[in-house]
């Protein structure tokens, strides 16, 4: 009866499947083994001071497995429990994952990073915006050793505060239209800087300004994906082959990457006229555009990422 | 010697002082408070159009900022209170007593206003009831109404979202009252005439588009587990034994979810063609998969629903639409169609007690009835069989005398035992009594009477009270269904058994459903995206519900 059954894990709508759905999708068939899985029961100490519930994984699911038969790290978070933020366990997991692939002496040469993220945890904030700081170094050194890390970007909660920081540490990016990227979140920009300044119910508006064709047309995001499990395999994947060096030179060409798309689009009021200069014909069907279509645009105008990234 | 004729005396003196600001029937948008502080007087009857969707906001706040001095103690007979203007002509003193049928977005300032004696309060109404009304004891002297374009003779194109109007029209220009309509823009060929131009004296030219808010969306991405779950079981328990054709859905995630299970669930079913086949329904979006699957025969609607203009168009065979090819709705017409030709209401609410009664009033909200009370009743006046009605008044009534017996209309709440944040669906009695209390109301304001709901489905069950045959099992079979709330863990668990025994209550499992297997999956469509793709790009969703 139950449609989920029939249904290859693969074709899974990504930005519908919980975290465990998404890495038993994303890796080679039944190659996923879990590290303090739920069984363990390490749950955030924080929660039950404000008697909220909590989950035995703490919203981040993280284990070993195989991509195209290469041994990788994976971690996923789970943007249904909390808007999957980042609490203290759920950071010393990703942190400690990390840190076991630089450990590894080069037989783990990749991480992937499925994120759902609203951001740091409120209830445990200080734990929280540790964790951010432990993982973006244990990311670096990890990277700095040679080590690729893959983010997946495509879920309900986007990626958002410290996560769109972490992001920003990887060595690619894949998102789907769905997935958003960024800091600040549409609410928070609003709240502070007016409705003038960026109305948070005109989702057209978040989606063009914050949205994955936009992260993508404008270099954040190397890879843009169907919203299936199946199409973020395949984007992980190419980027694993070809994620670049992380050294001083790629950091320079980067930072000169950054400055050059000021100059061009500093004076830009709208995504779209960032992609009008980018070269698109009729910036305004961008967002009704299909993924096949949009990718292949994307790969004619989309703003080329340098080294670092 | 009595004169037969003062109303029509006054309409033409009410004419003829409006006329100064007006170029035969047409009034710049400036002039619009000259021309009503013109045409109105002080406590007349005044429908100042607030549909469930369509507002007339240019009368709205002309009115709002009319001089008190002049125009003052109004009597507001409209069937929606939506804008914020709504309600500051009452604060102003421009008007006094209201009588009305929909508040809900100006549920929480109404209630407070209520409270504070700022309105004297005639009654909340239904639609159909509101609208009897204006050919009875509450008949407009002026009504402010809202068109899409008009021509220089006051013909009116009201366009997809007729709603109210042509009822408010006749009640008002036929009794010597006054129609002025604020149009988006005057034109020289109407695409078709919804209202004849010798009924309306007055056109403002708006020159932008009224409000109209988009009231019936669902997104499908909001849906949960638990509500698919309520909905499988309202199609395998209800629809099916029943073979409900003929209803009508109230707005909500459950009956947005039966909606989207009807290609996926129903279909494997094989229900096609023997349920769900004709609707007194909104256009709702939600509806989009089982109308290109071949489910739907046809749809008459209240109003319209932003952003379906186009899919309407496409597919007249479906959908009530005029010579231009745009929809034609109509509330009143509508109305009598859910309320004597549908043989199924199915709906949510926010409490039921323990007899069965429901209602959406909480003690700091009161959102009105709109048309809920009408689409949830039985006719006493149908006469024409049906088997869905049959069968219910089979199993309410099982010794009568079937040539004498009276069907029932099928009458489901439909809704998870806790609600949003977390309150209790299920309440040993309903804060709408507490509500009556306060404002000295001789009746407390209940959406559906228990005499009249015949089913209730939540996570946990159906309970039928067609079938019961006393208050003691009436009130087990509504404990039986109500989870873990208060009311629920008050059953007494032997009697709840035994009524599962009799089928009074069924469980997911009584009726072959495994609740493991319940899956957004079974959704024919997961987000708006997928219905605007359904709809092969003919539904075009308003910003709010886009997430690309």
């Amino acid at each position: 009866m139950s449609a989920l059954l029939n249904e290859h894990p693969a074709d899974v709508s990504w930005y519908e499947a919980s975290a465990r759905a998404r890495i038993a999708g994303l890796l080679d068939p039944h190659s996923f083994a879990e590290f303090i899985g739920p069984a363990a029961r390490e749950s955030s100490p924080h929660l039950d001071i404000f008697d909220l519930p909590k989950q035995f994984d703490d919203g981040l699911v993280a284990g070993r497995g195989t991509l195209a038969g290469e041994p990788v790290l994976i971690a996923a978070q789970e943007g249904r429990f909390m808007g999957g933020a980042f609490g203290e366990v759920h950071g010393a997991k990703l942190t400690g994952l990390l840190r076991a692939a630089h450990a590894s002496g080069g037989r783990i040469n990749t991480v992937l990073i499925a994120f759902d993220t609203g951001g740091v945890r409120l209830q445990e904030a200080n734990a929280g915006e540790l964790a951010i700081a432990e993982i973006m170094r244990a990311m670096l050194e990890f990277r700095a050793g040679g080590g690729k890390v893959i983010g997946l970007i495509g879920g309900r909660a986007g990626c958002y505060g410290g996560g769109g920081l972490i992001s920003g540490c990887c060595s690619g990016l894949a998102v789907s239209e769905e997935g958003r990227i960024s800091v600040s979140g549409p609410e928070v920009i609003e709240t502070n800087k007016g409705v003038e300044e960026f109305d948070s119910k005109d989702r057209a508006l978040v989606w063009r300004t914050m949205g994955g064709k936009h992260r993508r047309l404008i270099g954040v995001a190397q890879q843009f994906a169907d919203d299936t499990v199946a199409s973020f395999r395949a984007a992980a994947l190419s980027l694993v082959a070809k994620a670049p060096l992380f050294n001083l030179a790629a950091m320079d060409k980067e930072q000169a990457r950054l400055e050059r798309r000021l100059q061009r689009f500093g004076a830009c009021k709208d995504a779209t006229e960032i992609w009008a200069a980018l070269g698109a014909n009729d910036p305004k069907a961008i967002p009704e555009m299909n993924a096949d279509d949009f990718i292949a645009l994307a790969d004619q105008i989309a703003e080329n990422s340098d080294d670092a990234r | 010697m009595r004169r037969w004729n003062a109303e029509r005396e006054a309409l033409a003196q009410r004419i003829a002082a409006g006329s100064a600001f007006a170029r035969g029937k047409i009034v710049a948008a400036a002039d619009a408070g000259a021309l009503i502080e013109a045409v109105i007087r002080p406590f007349d009857r005044v429908c100042l159009e607030g549909d469930n969707q369509k507002q007339a906001d240019l009368l709205a706040r002309a009115l709002a900022g009319v001089d008190p001095a002049k125009i003052h103690d109004l009597h507001m007979v409209q069937s929606g209170v939506v804008l914020p203007e709504h309600l500051d002509v009452f604060e102003t003193g421009v008007a006094k007593k209201l009588d009305y049928a929909y508040s809900g977005p100006q549920a929480g300032r109404i209630a407070k206003m209520l409270f504070g004696g700022k309105i004297e309060l005639g009654a909340v109404h239904t639609y159909l009831e509101l609208f009897a009304r204006y050919f009875i004891d509450l008949t407009p002297n002026v009504a402010l109404i809202a068109a899409v374009s008009a021509d220089r003779d006051g013909n009116l194109y009201t366009g997809p979202n007729t709603e109210d109007t042509p009822t408010v029209v006749e009640a008002t220009a036929f009794k010597s009252g006054v129609v002025v309509a604020q149009v988006n823009e005057v034109v020289e060929k109407l695409p078709r005439v919804d209202i004849p131009g010798d009924r309306v004296h007055f056109v403002v030219e708006a020159k932008k588009p009224f409000y109209v808010e988009p009231l019936f969306t669902r997104d499908p991405g909001a849906i949960t587990e638990t509500q698919i779950l309520t909905a499988m079981l309202a199609i395998k328990g209800i629809y099916e034994p029943y073979g409900v054709k003929r209803l009508n859905h109230g707005i909500g995630f459950n009956t947005a979810a039966i909606e989207l299970l009807l290609p996926t669930f129903a279909e494997r079913l094989g229900l096609k063609g023997k349920i769900c086949t004709r609707f007194a329904l909104n256009p709702h979006p939600t509806l989009i998969p089982a109308i290109e699957s071949g489910w739907v025969e046809q749809i008459h609607c209240f109003g319209s629903e932003v952003g379906m203009d186009d899919y309407i168009e496409a597919r007249p065979d479906i959908f009530f639409t005029g010579p231009d090819g745009s929809l034609r709705s109509n509330r009143a017409f509508c109305q009598t169609a859910g309320l004597y030709a549908c043989d199924m209401f199915i709906g949510a609410t926010l409490q039921i007690d323990l007899s069965g009664n429901s209602s959406t009033i909480t003690a700091s909200r009161i959102a009105g009835f709109g048309g809920a009370p009408n689409m949830g009743s039985d006719a006493r006046g149908r006469r024409h069989p049906a088997e869905p009605w049959l069968k219910a008044g089979r199993e309410a009534d099982p010794d009568g005398l079937p040539a004498l017996r009276r069907g029932r209309k099928l009458v489901v709440q439909i809704g998870e035992t806790f609600g949003e944040g977390n309150a209790p669906t299920f309440v040993e009695s309903l804060d709408a009594l507490i509500l009556a209390e306060k404002l000295g109301l001789e009746l407390a304001p209940v959406m559906i009477y228990a005499d009249d709901i015949t089913h209730i489905v939540t996570e946990e069950g159906i309970a039928n009270l067609l079938l019961c045959r006393d208050k003691d099992e009436r009130e087990q079979a509504v404990r039986g269904v109500a989870g873990y709330t208060e009311v629920g863990r008050g059953r007494d668990a032997k009697m709840v058994q035994r009524l599962r025994e009799r089928g009074i209550i069924k469980r997911p499992e009584d009726l072959g459903i495994n609740v493991l297997d319940v899956d957004r999956s079974l959704l024919a469509a997961r987000s708006i995206k997928d219905l605007a793709r359904w709809s092969g790009g003919l539904y075009r969703p308003p910003s709010k519900f886009r997430n690309w």
